[in-house]
Formats: C-alpha cells, structure tokens, sequence
C-alpha cells in the first residue's frame, strides 16, 4: 500500500464529501491530506506542488464540478509530463459505461461509484497501488 | 438496446419509485450507516413544504422534465450527518446543507443510472439546496410523488417527485 507521508488532494465542491474522504483516509493513516473545491482550484495547486518540489502523490477528484469538471483535470494531468505520473481516481456518482470509457480512455488510475463505503475506497486504493507498483514508467522513476 | 419508454405518467410506474428507494437505501448505507424504511407512497397536486433544508435538482428526459426533490426537517438532517460524518451537530449550518447537496447529488446519480438502464435518458445536473422555515413551495405546475422515508432511530424525511 501507499506509504502513510503519501501527499494527498482531495477534490469536490461539497465539502462533506472532502470530509469523508479524508476520514477515510485518516482511518488508513494517512495525514498529509489538502482539499480543493474545484478542478479550477486544483490545477494551480497541483502544478505549485510540484514547482516547490512536494508533488501530490495520489489525487482523488470528483467529476462533476461547477467550474472545471474532474475528468478535464485528469486529462489536464495526464497532458503534462510533471504529473501524468501521479496516481488519479474520480469519485463520481456517474456509473454509466460511456463515462467509464471515457475516464478509462483519458488515463484514470481507478473510478469509485458514489455513495461507496470505506472499504471500496481502501480496495480501489489498493489495486491503484498495485498496478503502480507493477508499471514499467513507475519502476523506472 | 435499451427498452423504450412506454408509460402515461411515469411517477406511477414502479421502475421509477423502485430506482428512487433503492437508491436512497443504497446512499444512506453506505455513506450514513443509517438504514431505513419507506412509507407508502402518495401524490401531492401543490408541493407541500416537510422541513427546514431541501435539495433540489431539475430531471430532464426529453420529453420528460422534472423536480427531484428531498426535504429534511431539523432532526432528520442532524442524525444523518452525525453519522455520515462522525461529528455531532445540534443546529442546521453549512454541512447540513452541504450533506443536503451531496446527498440529492448521489441519489440522483444512482436512480439515474438504473433508470437510464430501463430505456430513460436522464442528463447529469447538479443539485441546489434551499434552507428555511418554508410556508409554501411553487417550482412547478406538476403533480408530485411523495415517498416518506424513516430512519431505524425514527427520524423521517421526504422524497418528491414531481413531473412537469
């Protein structure tokens, strides 16, 4: 699993759902948790993370934000090669299959269907562990 | 291939109840902890207002357009961010209706998906919350369905359903 230091961005517009799943993540011992309440916000903050030199190393967004939705993030990360590398799951009470398809096609990590419990989110977290363990890019970094 | 949709008024159909209550089953489990039980259902001519915060979000299904509304008193909303959240509150404030949007946000996003399985094509909105001591609601000219929905600790709040 993910080392506890893992610096994490939580992105939503509703803050209740930051607050869950940061409580999640504190239950899995993780403390070095930021929020964001939009794509918009969590752009700038991404790329001065990685400027000072202390890059996120998982990001969770929602996908559906008033100013800048999560998969456009996602493949605003994905298009930058300072961050294409950081592990990106969307929380998203979306579950049709042309929005899995198109999350898939743009590089997400993992897709966690809301409402999810705590387990579904370590699980998920997991499995993106694992295949980051597992992808030649990561093991040559 | 999705089935098309064939009913005169679909707030009567049992698909549509069915993905609303199983959607609100599904949500409050898994995000509250909290398990609960419906009324029986009963249609409304005027909204009538049943608690202090509502969220609300505008369904369309061309031809179908609709108000998705859930309405909480005060204890309802307060038992159920206590244990969403793990942390007591005694009065309604930003998480309450914070939880409020959430809320509306999941359960519309799961009754979407089971019914845009059955031949609906629902499109993605995000919700709004109003919060007050409502004497009246006018949102729209339509009926209303409304199921009542209990918590195991006896707290009650409203689902609406109303087709314009």
């Amino acid at each position: 699993m993910f080392p506890t230091t893992t610096k994490f961005l939580v992105i939503d517009d509703f803050s209740t759902m930051r607050k869950i799943i940061k409580k999640v993540l504190n239950e899995l011992g993780y403390t070095n948790i930021e929020e964001a309440d939009d794509g918009a916000t969590a752009l700038p903050m991404i790329q001065a993370a990685q400027a000072a030199g202390q890059p996120y190393g998982f990001i969770i967004s929602d996908w559906n934000m008033p100013k800048m939705q999560g998969i456009e993030l996602l493949k605003a990360c994905k298009a930058d090669p300072n961050h294409k590398n950081i592990p990106f799951m969307l929380v998203t009470a979306e579950s049709e299959q042309k929005q899995i398809l198109e999350a898939a096609k743009a590089g997400v990590s993992d897709y966690v269907v809301k409402p999810f419990n705590s387990a579904t989110l370590k699980g998920k977290l997991e499995k993106v562990y694992a295949r980051v363990n597992s992808s030649p890019a990561t093991k040559a970094a | 291939m999705s089935a098309a949709i064939k009913l005169e008024n679909p707030l009567l159909d049992k698909v549509t109840i069915n993905a609303f209550i199983k959607a609100v089953q599904v949500t409050l489990s898994d995000m509250a902890s909290t398990q609960v039980q419906f009324g029986k259902p009963f249609i409304e001519q005027h909204l009538t207002p049943r608690g202090e915060v509502i969220g609300i979000l505008g369904m369309v299904a061309m031809p179908l357009r609709g108000t998705l509304s859930l309405s909480f008193p005060k204890n309802a909303i307060l038992k159920i961010v206590e244990n969403m959240l793990s942390e007591k509150y005694t009065e309604i404030d930003k998480n309450s209706t914070d939880a409020v949007g959430e809320l509306t946000n999941m359960i519309y996003g799961s009754a979407k998906t089971t019914l845009n399985e059955s031949g609906f094509n629902l499109e993605m909105a995000i919700p709004t919350v109003i919060h007050g001591d409502f004497k009246s609601i006018t949102n729209s000219d339509g009926v209303t369905l409304v199921i009542p929905v209990k918590l195991s600790t006896n707290e009650e709040f409203f689902i609406g359903i109303t087709i314009n």
